[in-house]
């Protein structure tokens, strides 16, 4: 995570320091928005990468001497198949499409995509798969 | 030690799987691909969508090219020639170019740094719907009232406001790219928290392989430039439908437009080269016989390109008068020099080896040289008082396809000969893949060489007629023939596609290259559902190869269980 870290934050550098030199010399504002939002945009990133490294201990896949089995066993939960994805995804086209030709295809899309997106949240909670 | 510590609910990592999926039907096979939230299924249907996209948009470009062969309109009327090559540029880049990423990023990536899955299996699966159904309102906007859009891909307003541009065609445009869009930034999240989070023990950040850097790298850059895309597309239709007056000429709207669409566009064309530069990368060590050359030097130039790429975008607007020239000139000529130095390494790595040329390095090869004569276009094109002559000529045209065509095309074809083994266990016909190669080679050379006269004695781009008196139309005939030559060339990748699925025999070593030196070459192919069933030990940039030639290495293997079955040659 430091180097991740470590990388976004030299990424800021970069842009804030190429913000500054554009604007000194096109003074187009524009060009220096953009080029400082993605300054922060790294800033952001390498600020909660450096803290949340600060807080763990040296993680095995960050040591170049750490055996496999060093690993979590406990490796986590993966979604083994599921249906939610696909309306969510319909969803947007209808709304999509909705605000190209028809009003009620919206309101119908947003329901589709609360419907699906309750389904896509609770998947794990209910049923079968409840875990 | 195993890392499918599955929680009790999958079902489906038993050995008996395969034998089950042989013997069920056809609809349980559509139901298991659309609910899946493997990334090999994701990434197989990314690669599936994506080959369709090129065939369609393809098809385009041979109408287009069959249009400009002779003087005089005989198949298509200008408004359709107008929507042709606004499909064209859009199907290949967003549509066909970028879902080609993430479909190699998923099926690869995660095997390369020892991870049973990636980060988020349902958002991976909701960025491929996003893709899909975005994908399909762009293109099926061909058969709404008046068309697709038309005002080329890169939408410049006013054009392509409600005045100008009416039809419902450039809403659906609009509306489906934005989702695209965010389908892609999705599954760039989904990538960087995988390479962050996920990788195994010892897989330290620069022991990951050049093409996982690459996939890592181009997610950073389509966090930044995809944003803005989806941004500017839909205040664009905000424009349209509501009567907002953000890209109105009138406040410099036209202008505003230009940046923000370049501020993608110029990291978008890095998006579409970095991960095929990772091919390449992936590609000539295995078919050298050797390390690659500077590791770590290749790393830091993907960086800079990544980090410079942001910082070009103007180029593209050198010709409003309303820009720097200096600065964008400077940067422009600047990134010329890592990507030098990645050919230096590319160079490097085969200098001396023991090279064969097996399909996969012969697409790299005619990336190489393909790829060097669109980079050097480019330093032509970065210097404002070249650009100012041949600006929107087919000069640019040919540029762009030497650079997009010459990286993605021939790389995709290299990727997929290399890594077809591992993705569906059959190897693909070798001599059919030379052949392949040879006329995809040939015609685009003959296609796009061409142009580049074409454009330097004023042809202008995406005219759909020319004079009989204007001279063009020698070039043009040829151009048209080359084209028609590359076409024709599908027809010996989908035959080898059939004829291996049928008769080729099954791979059963891990590596059937031998040399293969990443880590997706340590499980079998294809890969079980999380991937691997042991790991072996990483103490360098080549776990596999360190694991299949331990008399050529100094990495000891020893305390490893079982080790994968079957170490080749």
């Amino acid at each position: 995570m430091k180097i991740g870290g470590f990388l976004f934050a030299l990424g800021a550098l970069f842009y804030f320091l190429v913000a500054g030199v554009y604007f000194y010399f096109s003074k187009d504002e524009i060009g220096t928005t953009a080029l400082v939002m993605t300054g922060g945009l790294a800033a952001l990133v390498a600020f909660y990468m450096l803290y949340t490294d600060k807080r763990l201990d040296a993680m095995p896949e960050d040591r170049a001497n750490a055996e496999i089995d060093e690993a979590d066993p406990e490796y986590g939960f993966y979604s083994p198949h599921s249906w939610w994805p696909l309306p969510v995804g319909f969803a947007a086209m209808l709304i999509a499409l909705g605000f190209t030709f028809a009003a009620w295809l919206v309101i119908l899309g947003m329901g589709v995509l609360m419907f699906s997106v309750i389904g896509w949240l609770f998947e794990y909670y209910r049923g079968s798969f409840a875990r | 030690m195993t890392i499918l510590n599955e929680p009790s609910a999958a079902p489906t990592t038993t050995p008996e799987t395969p034998k089950q999926v042989r013997r069920s039907h056809m609809g349980r096979t559509v139901v298991k691909w659309v609910t899946s939230t493997d990334h090999k299924t994701i990434g197989y249907l990314y690669l599936i969508q994506s080959f369709f996209f090129f065939v369609l948009a393809g098809a385009m470009a041979l109408v287009m090219r069959a249009e400009l062969a002779v003087p005089g309109m005989q198949i298509v009327s200008l408004e359709q020639y107008n929507q042709l090559f606004t499909m064209h540029g859009t199907i290949m880049l967003f549509l066909f170019a970028t879902p080609l990423f993430v479909g190699f990023g998923n099926v690869i990536m995660p095997l390369q740094i020892g991870a049973p899955d990636v980060a988020f299996p349902r958002l991976n699966m909701l960025g491929f719907w996003l893709f899909f159904f975005g994908g399909m309102t762009v293109a099926l906007s061909f058969f709404t009232p008046g068309g697709a859009a038309s005002f080329g891909w890169f939408a410049y307003q006013p054009l392509s406001n409600a005045v100008n541009s009416p039809a419902v065609g450039a809403d659906l445009w609009l509306l489906g790219l934005a989702m695209g869009g965010l389908g892609t930034i999705l599954g760039a999240v989904n990538f960087i928290t995988t390479i962050f989070c996920m990788r195994c023990p010892g897989m330290t950040m620069f022991r990951m392989p050049v093409f996982t850097w690459t996939v890592f790298i181009t997610s950073v850059l389509v966090l930044i430039a995809f944003p803005i895309l989806a941004a500017a597309l839909v205040v664009a239709f905000i424009d349209r439908k509501f009567g907002a007056v953000v890209f109105e000429a009138d406040n410099g709207g036209a202008i505003l437009w230009q940046h923000l669409f370049w501020f993608f566009g110029h990291p978008e064309v890095y998006i579409l080269a970095l991960p095929f530069f990772g091919i390449a990368s992936e590609i000539i060590p295995v078919f050298s016989r050797k390390p690659i050359f500077g590791y770590k030097g290749l790393v830091f130039a993907t960086m800079a390109i990544g980090a410079l790429s942001v910082a070009v975008w103007a180029h593209h607007m050198y010709v409003t008068g309303s820009v720097y020239l200096p600065f964008f000139a400077l940067m422009t000529m600047l990134i010329a020099v890592p990507t030098g130095v990645k050919f230096f390494n590319w160079i490097g790595t085969m200098w001396r080896g023991s090279i064969s040329f097996e399909t996969p390095m012969l697409w790299t090869m005619g990336f190489l040289v393909t790829f060097l004569f669109g980079g050097l276009t480019g330093i032509i094109l970065s210097a404002p008082p070249l650009d100012f002559h041949v600006s929107d000529s087919y000069f640019v045209v040919a540029h762009f396809h030497y650079t997009v065509f010459g990286t993605i095309v021939f790389l995709w074809f290299a990727g997929l000969y290399f890594w077809w083994p591992k993705m569906t266990g059959r190897m693909l016909n070798e001599k059919l893949g030379h052949i392949h190669f040879w006329l995809v080679f040939i015609g685009f050379q003959v296609t796009f060489l061409i142009q580049h006269w074409l454009g330097v004695q004023g042809m202008p781009r995406r005219y759909g007629d020319y004079l009989a008196s204007d001279d063009f139309t020698t070039l043009n005939t040829v151009s048209t023939i080359g084209s028609f030559i590359v076409g024709f060339s599908t027809v010996f990748f989908v035959w080898n596609v059939i004829l291996t699925w049928k008769t080729a025999p099954k791979v059963t070593v891990d590596d059937p290259w031998g040399w293969g030196g990443s880590l997706e070459w340590a499980t079998s192919c294809p890969p079980p559902r999380h991937n691997f069933t042991s790991l072996p030990r990483i103490r360098s940039e080549r776990p596999a190869f360190d694991l299949h030639h331990p008399e050529l290495s100094d990495v000891s293997q020893q305390p490893v269980a079982a080790a994968p079955s079957g170490s080749s040659s």
